[in-house]
């Protein structure tokens, strides 16, 4: 390590001590650098070392039952939409019926998902909600932090599979709720995300808070005041916004 | 062969295809080592339960992204656990609480040893604390003020008023001298 001039940045760098944007400008370096890679292999090894040098704390058993039952959410889910793709293939394959003289049944539409008992993240069968909600429940409870009643921060869950790390807060200050994204998919081809304000026992409410994240960031004012709101809602939109959700939400913050 | 026999990179390939039972191992073997570094970083107990809730979340999320070609899980682990912390300790000023409150909780919460692997790493965990020790005192400062404490570079030069390129000089040399000491421990993060 002689000659580049961005040697003495490795030791920043495997310490996790560069600000955002000198971390994102030496990883592109990193990349064309062979000096620099050959810094970073050899201070990593005492980095990674470093962790040991924590007292051995024994994490509390409740800590292990939050994380499971979301896991174990995440698994019914994924067993109750692949049952329900292989439920629905039979269908396609069968000859069309042939068609009833007597008055046409009424398609059966839906219950929105928010007038179902409890909001979760997707739709999941009556047998495995149980589940699902007390998962969101437990996580929800957890991840409320901050100080007074007066301004505090909720991190929410968010369900975003192309973007498992992404995360979202919202800080409520005054009745007013600001919400961070970070790390967040941009929304589908001609849609924004919405935020919406879910009070007990009514719809949620639209709000003219839409946003599209750029580089995976954004911070939405909600004008809308938030008294007796019990989540607040992100869903993607059509442009210009939805005055009714038109997809499930992709986070959930409960204030409440 | 039972999950308590597989490897933690033969776990992580069921972890990826969905294996809750799987993940559970992953994180009975790592969650110590998680929470202390979590709980490290951010001073108290609440925080680092987040932290910890975060990376697993995440880990199980997204076990495809474990390349093990860059490292053990347990590096790969304690790796976003720490990103994590940092996140926290940006973002929401936990900087200010830390040191504040939970003191006295090491002797609630320290982990016993149970069996050989875990004495084994208490063992390593005092070769690193002592040679961190033999650090002189302005290189090992830099390094725990940026790696446990969560500080850039140039808010360590802040606090310690001292050029920025002091720092990174005292945070490279304290890093080549651990690495020197630590010797054949490098494997004890496998």
């Amino acid at each position: 390590m002689n000659g580049c001039e961005h040697r003495e940045t490795v030791a920043s760098y495997v310490l996790g001590a560069l600000p955002d944007d000198e971390h994102e400008r030496f990883v592109a370096h990193l990349v064309t650098c062979d000096e620099c890679q050959s810094g970073v292999a050899e201070l990593q090894v005492a980095a990674d070392a470093l962790p040991l040098a924590a007292m051995q704390l024994v994490p509390p058993p409740e800590l292990k039952d939050r994380i499971m039952a979301v896991v174990h959410a995440d698994v019914a889910r994924r067993e109750a939409e692949a049952e329900a793709a292989q439920a629905a293939q039979p269908a396609q394959a069968e000859p069309p019926a042939t068609p009833e003289p007597a008055r046409p049944a009424r398609p059966q539409r839906p219950r929105p998902w928010w007038r179902r008992p409890r909001l979760a993240l997707r739709p999941v069968p009556a047998a495995l909600a149980a589940a699902a909600l007390i998962a969101l429940g437990v996580a929800g409870g957890v991840l409320v932090s901050g100080g007074d009643e007066a301004a505090r921060t909720v991190t929410a869950l968010v369900d975003a599979p192309s973007a498992p790390g992404a995360r979202a807060t919202v800080a409520v200050a005054d009745e007013h709720a600001t919400l961070t994204v970070r790390d967040f998919p941009a929304p589908p081809e001609g849609r924004v995300y919405q935020v919406w304000l879910k009070r007990p026992g009514r719809d949620p409410e639209p709000t003219g808070a839409l946003f599209t994240p750029r580089g995976g960031r954004a911070v939405v004012e909600v004008r809308d005041g938030v008294g007796g709101v019990e989540q607040v809602l992100v869903t993607d939109e059509p442009r210009g916004g939805s005055r009714v959700p038109t997809r499930a939400p992709v986070v959930v913050a409960r204030l409440t | 062969m039972g999950l308590v026999h597989l490897a933690d990179e033969d776990l992580m390939q069921l972890v990826r295809r969905g294996d809750a039972a799987a993940f559970e191992m992953v994180y009975d073997r790592h969650a110590t080592a998680a929470f202390s570094l979590a709980y490290r970083m951010t001073g108290t107990r609440n925080a680092a339960e987040d932290v910890v809730q975060e990376a697993f979340l995440s880990l199980w999320r997204s076990g495809a992204r474990y390349d093990h070609t860059r490292g053990s899980v347990r590096t790969w682990v304690l790796g976003i656990v720490h990103n994590r912390a940092i996140d926290a300790l940006r973002r929401s000023m936990v900087h200010d609480r830390r040191r504040a409150s939970d003191e006295g909780i090491e002797e609630r919460f320290e982990a016993r040893e149970r069996t050989d692997v875990e004495a084994a790493r208490r063992d390593e965990a005092r070769d690193v604390r002592e040679a961190l020790e033999t650090l002189p005192p302005e290189q090992s400062k830099v390094i725990e003020l940026a790696y446990f404490g969560g500080f850039t570079h140039s808010e360590i030069a802040s606090m310690l008023d001292t050029p920025i390129g002091t720092v990174k000089g005292r945070m490279r040399l304290g890093l080549e001298k651990l690495r020197g000491q630590l010797g054949g421990l490098a494997g004890a993060m496998s």
